[in-house]
Formats: C-alpha cells, structure tokens, sequence
C-alpha cells in the first residue's frame, strides 16, 4: 500500500530530530487520530453523544498520496439543536474547538467538493478530543510550573476525576431508567386491569342498552 | 507544508507533553461497508476497544442479523473477527506498527448507527530505545498506572453506550405501552358500538320486517 510506505516515510521524517527529544524525555510519544476515507459522492459523518460543558477540540487533515493534487474537502460541525459549530468549504486542514452548550448529539460532517470529485475517496485524518483529553496541560505546566513526574501525577488526577464523573453520570442515568421501568411496570399493570374494567363496563352497557331497546320494540 | 505542519506539532508535542493519550470515540452510521483507520506507532502497543450497535430497531422479533466486524493488520491478516454482533470489546497486542483497519459492515439495507471506541495503549520498555539511554522506571509505572486508568474509561464507554441502547429501549416500551393501551381501549369502544349499531339495524322495520 503505498499509502502506508508514504506515511512510514513522514514519521521517518520527524523521527530524526525528535530522537534528540526522546532522550532527554524518555517517553515515546503518541499521538491521537483516526483515518476516514470520505467518499467521493454523499457525505460522512460522525458524531458523538456529549454532555453540557465540555471542550471539544478536533483537528481534521486531508492526507493524499501524490503531492501535485491535493484534493480538498469541506467540513460543517452542527450541535443537537442544529446551530452551526464550524463550517469550512475547500480546505485541506481546518480545525474546531468549542464548548458545548446542550447536551445531546453532536454531528461533524464531511465531503469532497465539487472540482476534485472523480479522484475516489479521500482519507481525512480527524483528531476529535472531548473532555480531559483536550485539556491544555502545556498551559497548566507553564502557570503551575511544575513539569516531569508532577506534571504525569496531575495529569493522572485529572483523568481519574474524569473517571469519578463518568460514574456518578452513569448512575444519574440508571436511577432515571429505574424510575421510568417502574413507572411502565406499573403501568402496565393499571392499563390491564383498566382493559378488563373497559370490556365489562362496556359489554354490560351494550347488554343493557339492546335489553332497552328490545322492550322498546316490544320484541321481548 | 504538510509534513512541516505535522512535524512542528510533534515538536511541540514531545517538549511539553511527555505522555498523550491516544483515544477516539465517534459513532458512525453504517449502511453498508464502513473503514475506521488508526496509526499504531510502535509494536506491541495494546489496542483495545468496544462498539455498540445504537441504532438497533427491533420492531417484531429480535430477529436482526446483527453487524459484522473486523480488524485487519497492515500486513493485510485478519486479526479479529466477528459476526452478527450487536456490540462486543476487543482487545488485542498489535505484531507491528502501521495502519490498522478497522471494518463495519451491514448486511441489511438499512442503516445503523454505531458507537465506537478505540484506545492505543503504550508503555515505553527497553526494547524501543536506543543503546545508550534508559527507560525510567517511574515513567514505566506511571504508564502502567495511566493504562489501568485508561481501561477503567474504556469500560465507562461501553457502559455509556449500553445504557444508551436500554434507554432507547425503555422509552419505546413506554410509549408502546401507552399507546397500544389507548389504541385498545378506543378499538374496543368502536367495535362494540358498531356492535349495537348493527343490531339495531337488525331489528329496525325498513330494513328487513319479517326476516328476522
């Protein structure tokens, strides 16, 4: 896949200066995105469910094979209410960042525009970071100045009260689900016994209301 | 420019942050065939990760198919592989470094929404690392312990997911359940009302006097 040879290539490329790095810090890095390939016609989207009041931050590249033609895509991020986030047409990067108002879902889209259709799909490279994963530690190292070790123990203090919210998230929704399953079970229950009710009542009114009208008729 | 841009992110990644997480969680809506791609940058980095089919409209029976998933190594070999699944967890060592696959796909016309997450795990060990310089042994644990952490936040997403899905689910029974009910109830008034009106008819002097 010559996709994959070029991609080696370009990590290659940075791996030179940054060994120099690597051995003052002695942690690989890693860093964070997914591939998708955008088809030529049609749209793809992606979306994530997110609570109010989390930073998003994403960052979207369009990676291509031959460096002469780089096709270029537009983007249009919308939140659950339909307001629009970010919208770009005729990039090949761009990126987004924005707090989220609602919570609910929100949608980023892509497509190849118009002029560069016919060269099949394109490979976006997204980078899409919510919550604790796209908090600015560069910041809270520099304005704490602390850095190394410290540095690792906050940021793991961060990601375990991410974890802590997660959970009482998590338990907000179950005790709503439990409230509305015994709200059903009850209601079922309720509606059932009302049917029964409904067909006496109404059988006995029809019984009623024949017997009436056959004495009317003096049928009976 | 690109690689420039690229090159000058990694720079500024590895001056300031010794350690960043390599996470994605998106859902995608799949109507036939969907690729998610993800770099591994080192061998024997621990990939794992959940999907949880969202979208799954059970109407009669829970006769649905279920989606086919699948990861493909850059060497091309099919390292996992599932069938009719409405949402598992997978975990795996990756053999090399380079672009995994990662593949959906729906036997059914309509389309399904996924919720997925991958997480790409890496501990720095010796073996990566040149000859004259040494891994940390705080900075291993500190990896480890950041790795822990990162699996209980994997488990929380597919938790997530899976409550998503139930309560999809519990909001359609209650709505099923009202609706049906009422629905019932008025059939039922109809039907015995037709009922006498149709007795009445019977029974009534233009339509038929000594038929009955």
């Amino acid at each position: 896949m010559s996709g994959n040879a070029k991609l080696r290539r370009s990590v290659m490329f940075q791996a030179v200066p940054l060994v120099v790095l690597m051995l003052a810090s002695s942690n690989a890095p890693v860093g964070d995105a997914i591939w998708l390939n955008v088809p030529p016609t049609g749209t793809k989207c992606v979306s994530e469910e997110i609570q109010s009041n989390v930073v998003v931050l994403s960052d979207y590249v369009v990676v291509s094979d031959d460096h002469g033609h780089v096709p270029t895509i537009s983007a249009k991020v919308t939140s659950p209410y339909g307001n629009n986030l970010h919208h770009k047409e005729n990039v090949t990067h761009g990126q987004f960042a924005f707090t989220t108002q609602e919570a609910g879902n929100y949608l980023a889209c892509f497509w190849t525009d118009s002029h560069t259709r016919g060269a099949g799909e394109v490979s976006v490279n997204i980078e899409w970071k919510t919550g604790i994963a796209a908090k600015d530690w560069e910041s809270v190292a520099r304005k704490e100045k602390i850095e190394g070790v410290e540095l690792e123990l906050r940021k793991l203090e961060g990601a375990v009260e991410a974890i802590h919210e997660n959970l009482l998230y998590l338990r907000d929704r179950e005790a709503e689900m439990r409230t509305t399953s015994e709200n059903t079970n009850a209601r079922v229950a309720w509606f059932s016994i009302m049917s029964l009710g409904i067909c006496i009542v109404v059988s006995g009114s029809q019984i009623w209301y024949l017997k009436c009208y056959f004495q009317k008729k003096k049928l009976i | 420019m690109e690689r420039k841009w690229r090159k000058i992110w990694g720079l500024i990644g590895l001056l300031l942050l010794n350690f960043v997480n390599n996470v994605s969680s998106l859902s995608l809506t799949i109507t036939k065939v969907e690729c998610v791609y993800e770099i591994v940058r080192s061998e024997g980095d621990i990939v794992s990760g959940n999907f949880v089919v969202v979208d799954h409209h059970i109407f009669w029976s829970s006769d649905h198919p279920g989606i086919d998933f699948s990861i493909t190594s850059p060497g091309g070999d099919i390292l996992h592989n599932l069938k009719g699944t409405s949402g598992d967890k997978f975990s795996f060592k990756a053999p090399r470094s380079g672009l995994y696959q990662f593949c959906f796909h729906n036997p059914l016309s309509t389309p399904e929404t996924i919720a997925l997450y991958i997480h790409i795990g890496h501990i720095p060990n010796e073996h990566n690392l040149a000859k004259n310089e040494h891994v940390d042994p705080i900075n291993v644990k500190i990896a480890e312990l950041r790795e822990a952490l990162e699996a209980v936040t994997t488990e929380q997403k597919y938790l997530k997911a899976r409550d998503a899905v139930h309560r999809r689910t519990n909001e359609s029974t209650k709505k099923r359940v009202i609706g049906y009910t009422v629905g019932e109830y008025i059939l039922l008034t109809i039907a015995s009302v037709l009922q006498v009106v149709y007795i009445r008819r019977l029974f009534s002097k233009s339509v038929g006097y000594n038929r009955i």
